[in-house]
């Protein structure tokens, strides 16, 4: 298996087809003082549709991507699928012993999210461990092959990300940082790989089972202890996403071709279903035009086409709620709270079903993390690892430091 | 009130123009092998199906039947503290001049190419929803189901109907329903519906019900429906009702994406209904032409998502209910009995969600027999028998 560099260029006519049917667009009118109730306003529909159609240079943006992120291509074999091409950003630190981490992005993510946390991963300094970045985009999104049979599920999503991609750049032991699908991906790799290649985790994400009458200390403990403020306020945004914020969930995980038809015909449909997350997931972060547009486009241009990521939702379904009936990860774990994610519940629950190491509460952020706090994020995992941190030295001859 | 005004469909030509543009732009996702129906509407028929709007499928043709066969006028209607809202109707009186006067409401999807139950015996006025045909839609938020309801109320009055029965299907039937709270026994006499919703009764009567009446083959088929559609079909509501503009967009953009999400139900939520391909072409041109646009009819969920959870106080007119084996909702007509005054129960062996479009003739016959001579609604618009 061989490695190959990538360069996207995004051929012209795609550019024209895209161009072609903005000029068609059409829109719906919208009912008065409605705002963001019922989607996105559509003044900022039109305003970004008018801005992608004229103004928005995508050759612009892709020539900064091609500069700013080294990416390769290689096939990697999936047992039963054959094997996919699979696009990654790769970046060495200039540390040698750097830890190396794999950045395991979700939807509507992108490898995209590994932008603004790379170079802080990757630089040396004797005062925190560095890391050497692998980014790639899962099989569908981005520039990586999709599944072409059903019944592509988290074991085969864990399969490509770990043992397979990892091994193949010669990093027989690893550790990871994911969100969203990310999340579960990088569990289900710590579940099958953890141990012997996959060293330690650490997550935005941080999902876990309420305690059950099953583990009676847990659940007794669990009714007489009082939510903090912030456990409280975490629950009331659970409760906000389930209610309000998972249509998408429920029909992706259903019927996700009958969508599929939309976002691949219409750039339109494909803007509102996006942009509606990038704004409502997020913690007021200040979205440029192009910097959504940006977004977006890898998601129009992919190499799979706009209708075949969101399949995850389908094959994983079952997978997602199976939180409290699977082997649970022992390796150490760190998570990162920010109080706009979707999910947030109480640290006790993750902590009793996890060997969780390290541990930060942030006041701002969101779902997004690496894009809204990268910093913060970065600065989460380095402590994880940092000398004298709970994983340090935890891939054997990789400390992170010179 | 105001006067009504004969109508006619002509959908300027522009519309036409621009559709067929966005078809000639079409592009197709790619699909998994062997996918079948499991994961959405199949490439092969929206391939096919968008190939013929795009060249061969004349909605002129089609627009011209409807003209033919269905007598249309608007008018407008005053909605109380909210909006005048100009509503479009189908209205054909039988030759029995004491027909029972007879509304038939639609839901999400319906059309009005689906045949209304039409009898000489009966006067029948069918409207397009608010958001839904060639009638207006709320301009304001709040536009619930007590509005819906009132809407069809003066739209009867306004006829010079003080004293009606009602026919309803989807939402039809939750408009009907609180209608019937509303307006029942006064003005509104009677309701019929093929997709009785109802809860069941609390723990305890659920019991004692489920001793009295062990559930049937039918029944427990009816549970199973019920069940696949709680779990695998809740994905369109689930996003209308939260969500209504962001899927609007893509509807009104696309004419492919509109095809796949309103197929997708046709075919999934009837009982192998053998849909022409023209037959689909109309029913969603109907939405993609309608005066609100696509999106406009989304927002019913939204704003009705709490009556949904919530019906409210049950009804006491008499009631009339058809039972299809393959609707999305069967449950056991027990319960059923246990919240309404329910006077006439039929059960099909086919036939699903759609039923005035799959199964007309039984459908119709079941409204006959409701009022028929004989029966415990018969005469119950008082002066209006249905008979000669």
């Amino acid at each position: 298996m061989s490695e190959t560099p990538f360069q996207i260029n995004i051929p012209d006519k795609k550019l024209s087809i895209l161009r072609a049917k903005l000029e068609l667009a059409t829109f719906p009118n919208e009912l008065q003082d409605i705002g963001w109730k019922q989607g996105p306003p559509l003044a900022d529909m039109k305003r970004l549709v008018e801005r992608w159609k004229n103004g928005y240079d995508w050759r612009k943006y892709e020539k900064e991507l091609n500069q700013e992120l080294p990416m390769f291509t290689r096939d990697i074999d999936v047992d039963g699928f054959g094997a996919l091409n699979i696009h990654y950003v790769h970046k060495k630190s200039k540390t040698v012993d750097a830890i190396p981490l794999l950045f395991c992005h979700g939807w509507p993510g992108s490898f995209l999210e590994v932008r603004g946390i790379l170079p802080l991963l990757t630089a040396p300094s004797p005062e925190h461990p560095s890391f050497h970045v692998v980014a790639l985009s899962l099989p569908g999104f981005g520039f990586s092959e999709g599944s072409h049979k059903p019944g592509f599920a988290l074991d085969q999503y864990a399969e490509v990300v770990a043992h397979k991609l990892m091994i193949a750049l010669g990093y027989n032991e690893y550790v990871t940082q994911g969100g969203d699908w990310g999340f579960l991906i990088t569990r289900r790799m710590a579940a099958k790989y953890g141990g012997k290649h996959h060293k330690a985790w650490h997550t935005n994400f941080p999902m876990a089972d309420p305690p059950n009458w099953k583990s009676p200390l847990s659940f007794l403990s669990y009714l007489v202890t009082p939510f903090s403020a912030e456990e409280k306020a975490g629950l009331e945004r659970t409760a906000w996403y389930r209610n309000k914020s998972s249509g998408y969930f429920v029909e992706q995980s259903t019927f996700p071709q009958t969508l599929a038809y939309s976002f691949t015909d219409s750039p339109v449909a494909l803007l509102a279903w996006f942009y509606e997350k990038l704004v409502i997931w997020t913690d007021n972060y200040k979205w440029t035009d192009d910097e959504a547009l940006t977004w977006i486009s890898i998601y129009w241009f992919s190499r799979a086409g706009p209708g075949a990521a969101h399949r995850i939702y389908f094959e994983v379904h079952g997978d997602f709620y199976n939180l409290g009936r699977t082997s649970y990860p022992t390796i150490p774990m760190g998570a990162s709270y920010f109080p706009q994610e979707l999910l947030l519940l109480p640290s006790a629950w993750l902590r009793r079903l996890n060997n969780v190491v390290s541990e930060s509460h942030h006041t701002s952020g969101g779902h997004f993390a690496a894009t809204e706090r990268p910093k913060e994020l970065v600065e989460d995992v380095r402590k994880m690892f940092a000398k004298g941190g709970p994983a340090f030295g935890i891939v054997p001859g990789r400390s992170g430091y010179a | 009130m105001s006067p009504e005004t004969p109508f006619k469909i002509n959908i300027p030509d522009e519309k036409l123009t621009t559709l067929r543009a966005k078809l000639e732009l079409a592009t197709l996702p790619d699909e998994l092998k062997d996918a079948g129906w499991k994961y959405g509407t199949p490439l092969v028929d929206i391939k096919r199906l968008a190939e013929r709007w795009r060249n061969q499928y004349d909605w002129r043709k089609h627009e011209k039947e409807i003209n033919e066969k269905l007598p249309m006028f608007t008018r407008n209607i005053d909605v109380d503290g909210v909006d005048t809202l100009n509503i479009h109707y189908v209205h054909k009186k039988s030759e029995t001049v004491d027909a029972i006067p007879l509304l038939f409401c639609h839901g999400y999807f319906a059309t009005l190419t689906a045949s209304a139950p039409e009898h000489p015996s009966f006067h029948v006025v069918a409207l397009s929803l608010p958001g839904y045909g060639f009638s207006e839609a709320p301009r304001k938020q709040g536009f619930g189901i007590n509005q819906y309801a009132e809407v069809a109320h003066k739209l009867m009055i306004a006829l010079g109907y003080n004293e009606y029965v009602t026919q309803g299907g989807d939402w039809g039937c939750l408009i009907t329903r609180k209608m019937a709270s509303v307006y029942g026994g006064r003005h509104h006499k009677a309701w019929h519906t093929n997709i009785p919703m109802y809860y069941r009764p609390g723990n305890r009567p659920y019991f004692l019900v489920f001793l009295d009446n062990p559930w049937s083959t039918e029944e427990k088929a009816g549970i199973e429906r019920t069940k696949w559609f709680h779990a695998k079909g809740q994905g369109y509501s689930a996003q209308q009702s939260t969500q209504p503009q962001t899927l609007g967009y893509g509807l009104t953009d696309s004419p492919v994406g509109l095809l796949a999400w309103i197929y997708e139900k046709l075919v999934v939520w009837t009982d192998n209904y053998n849909w022409s391909d023209d037959e689909v072409l109309t029913w969603i041109s109907l939405y993609w032409f309608s005066c609100a646009g696509p999106a406009a009819s989304l927002r019913i969920y939204f704003e009705l998502r709490e009556d949904c959870e919530d019906i409210g106080r049950d009804p006491t007119i008499p009631m009339g209910v058809s039972f299809f084996p393959m609707e999305l909702i069967v449950l056991p007509a027990a319960w059923l009995r246990k919240s309404y005054n329910v006077v006439f129960e039929s059960r099909h062996k086919t036939g699903g969600h759609f039923a005035a479009t799959e199964r007309p003739e039984e459908l119709v016959q079941d409204v006959r027999k409701m009022f028929a001579k004989g029966s415990p609604a018969f005469a119950i618009v008082p002066g209006r028998t249905g008979y000669a």
